[in-house]
């Protein structure tokens, strides 16, 4: 014990290496980056969108080793990227629709080379040259999974929910939910206004008050909410302990829990909604790009790997065939009536850095209030 | 012990109190630059201990320091993360956003009120379990009954969370306890309240509380509460005379802790608070997952929110602790 409080020269000599090698052992024992070896693929993505039996199977037929880094923001996916600069450490990213431009513009993306891909024609026509996706004349990104922003609703309580009006009922005070800045944009339609802002280019004045009536609204009907949830997982949880009737969500988690047998109906309002897809996009730099023309190809190539796409994320698969292979439970929880499909527009890459400042803005006023 | 052969030479034609080394040490040692730099350094005492101490500094500089410096850093840039073509200048206007607006000041009043309330109700519900633990149970029992409290503890702060989800929901264990023997028709809602943000956060961080009063009270000699109450001083006088003013070290310890704690807590509010309870580092947190760029902001905030946090806790230390030194 003395030899420790007060170390002679061969003692403080052991202690001084045996710490330095505890300190240095993390970068001794660490194995070599991922994304710096060859024959690997690093792909940033959220939990179930990529089943795992097609990992597997790819990683066998290919000899590639695949790294999935889960994400669960759209936000902390562009920041990371973002500061990951000319260096990425991921090779595919998953981008939503509402923030496909914004990671185009940043340069934070490659073209998509659909010559590379020769099951490109296994896509739905649909999304294979949607004018969302073109962008500077080239596309960006396969479009995997197809939602939209709906209102869900327990059926044991809320038997009708054709506007978004039933929102702000004072009967189902404390029993609805929903993403603040996802849900301001539904009610800038609600009350006349246009909430993806595309008409408000050059017009920052009609722009910001249309915004502020928005937030306004929020704040005014703020003892409605139980809570602002941020995840999918969240507002399924609520749903399922019965902590709300009502919720504004993305339409693959409630999706998911009328597949799981749940009391969940899912509808779009007659004032409309947004709709978007979940593109799977070669980041800028990639080091192992020609990996990721690889699984894209894979992920094409068969109708199974949609169909167990959309029974895990409760999205829409855009590859041809996948609705024979689902059940009739799995395709309910995945369709629509035509006259709610026609009320979907899918969000567009016009105008999105004054939309994305206006509304951050107003949804931490709205939070602070 | 320190060696008293220590300025010898080393290798060969050593005498013999001086200690012998392998060849290929023997070669490292008798060279110059270990001479001059190591060698040279272990020398004297003091070097030994600078040695030595420098070390596990390290260690804190860089896992503590280092990123609370890195976050300075970025609270004074304009720009962070640098996107391509944009440039990123000094810049003292995150802060000055702040002071700007109150939108942001709101947020940090009700981490602070929230905070303080927290770590009042900690105390009031921690102390008598402490106390039980310190003084009531038998000496031979207090570490089982330690180890029986802390069990708890072994699971994430997480898995605790949704523990107290599971508890509260609408239909969690509490309200179908209470629907089953008749008391409620309806579920009340008790999660996403501050009713269940308090709770929960009590329940996450009394941990921080129980072990400094623990070890404050059970230092308490038993003879000075014996001697008390022979002078006639009922429960409370001994309470309040003895037991209380000794055991404030414990106090103003765990309420420091369980404050720098609650000031800062981040996924236990976001999973357990409503519409109402939105703190401060929620705030900061949505500069960062933002779709704008506004890191720096973000940064800034949450060096305000550290540094004020601090100054709160070490004005209540001065304040509470400090007194002790002239009360006894």
């Amino acid at each position: 014990m003395n030899n420790i409080l007060v170390p002679n020269r061969r003692t403080a000599l052991k202690m001084l290496g045996g710490g330095a090698a505890a300190l240095a052992m993390p970068a001794v024992i660490r194995p070599t980056p991922g994304w710096a070896a060859n024959g690997v693929l690093n792909i940033t993505t959220y939990d179930k969108f990529l089943p795992q039996e097609f990992l597997d199977k790819f990683q066998k037929d290919t000899g590639i080793q695949v790294n999935i880094r889960l994400t669960d923001d759209q936000g902390k996916q562009y920041n990371l990227l973002t500061a990951e600069g000319a260096n990425p450490s991921t090779d595919i990213v998953t981008v939503a629709g509402h923030r496909y431009s914004q990671f185009i513009a940043s340069k934070l993306l490659q073209p998509l080379d659909t010559g590379k891909i020769p099951n490109w024609k296994n896509l739905n026509t649909a999304y294979q040259d949607a004018p969302w996706a073109r962008v500077d004349n080239n596309l960006w990104g396969l479009p995997i999974l197809a939602g939209y922003e709906g209102l869900a609703r327990n059926v044991d309580y809320v038997k009708e929910a054709p506007s978004w009006e039933i929102m702000f009922d004072p009967q189902y005070k404390g029993q609805t939910s929903y993403i603040v800045s996802d849900f301001m944009t539904i009610v800038m339609q609600y009350l006349g206004h246009d909430g993806d802002f595309v008409s408000y280019v050059d017009k920052p004045d009609v722009a910001q008050k249309a915004t502020n009536e928005a937030r306004d609204f929020l704040i005014k009907h703020k003892d409605m909410v139980r809570k602002y949830y941020d995840a999918g997982s969240e507002v399924q949880q609520m749903f399922i302990n019965e902590d709300i009737y009502l919720g504004h969500s993305w339409s693959g988690p409630a999706a998911k829990l009328i597949m799981d047998g749940h009391p969940i109906q899912l509808s779009v309002p007659k004032e409309g909604t947004f709709g978007f897809c979940y593109t799977l996009n070669v980041v800028n730099n990639a080091p192992n790009a020609e990996n990721a023309y690889k699984l894209l190809d894979a992920v094409l190539a068969s109708p199974e790997v949609g169909a167990a796409m959309t029974r895990q994320s409760g999205y829409s698969s855009t590859i041809n065939g996948v609705g024979d292979l689902l059940n009739d439970r799995e395709k309910l929880a995945s369709t629509l009536p035509q006259e709610e499909l026609e009320r979907i527009v899918f969000f567009s890459s016009v105008n999105r850095d004054m939309k994305n400042e206006m509304i951050d803005r107003a949804t931490a006023e709205v939070k602070a209030a | 012990m320190v060696s008293s052969n220590t300025t010898a030479g080393y290798g060969a034609g050593h005498d013999a109190s001086v200690p012998k080394y392998s060849t290929g040490i023997a070669k490292v040692v008798n060279s110059a630059l270990y001479r001059h730099t190591l060698g040279a350094a272990v020398e004297s005492r003091i070097g030994r201990i600078i040695l030595l101490a420098g070390v596990p500094l390290i260690w804190l500089i860089m896992l503590h320091v280092g990123p609370i410096y890195q976050m300075l850093k970025i609270s004074l840039l304009s720009h962070y993360p640098v996107q391509p073509g944009v440039e990123s200048n000094f810049t003292l206007d995150n802060y000055a956003i702040f002071f700007r607006e109150s939108l942001y000041f709101t947020p940090l009043i009700k981490s602070f009120i929230f905070a303080t309330a927290a770590t009042a109700v900690t105390l009031v519900v921690v102390y008598p379990v402490a106390y039980y633990v310190a003084k009531i149970v038998k000496p031979e029992g207090r570490s089982k009954a330690l180890l029986l409290l802390l069990v708890p503890f072994w699971a994430g702060e997480l898995i605790r969370t949704f523990s107290v989800i599971m508890l509260l929901a609408n239909r969690g264990a509490v309200n179908v306890l209470l629907r089953e023997i008749g008391l409620i028709d309806r579920p009340i809602p008790m999660l996403y309240t501050s009713f269940s943000l308090g709770f929960g956060l009590v329940y996450l961080i009394c941990l921080y509380m129980l072990l400094p009063l623990y070890s404050a009270i059970e230092k308490i000699p038993s003879q000075y509460l014996d001697a008390a109450a022979d002078l006639g001083a009922g429960p409370f006088t001994r309470f309040r005379r003895i037991i209380l003013p000794l055991s404030k070290d414990g106090i103003v310890s765990g309420c420091s802790l369980v404050f720098l704690t609650c000031i800062g807590v981040f996924a236990t509010p976001m999973l357990l608070g409503g519409p109402t309870t939105v703190l401060f580092p929620e705030t900061i947190s949505g500069f960062f997952h933002g779709a704008s760029d506004k890191w720096p902001v973000g940064a800034a905030f949450a060096l305000i929110m550290l540094v004020t946090a601090l100054i709160t806790a070490g004005i209540f230390m001065r304040l509470v602790g400090g007194k002790k030194r002239s009360a006894f």
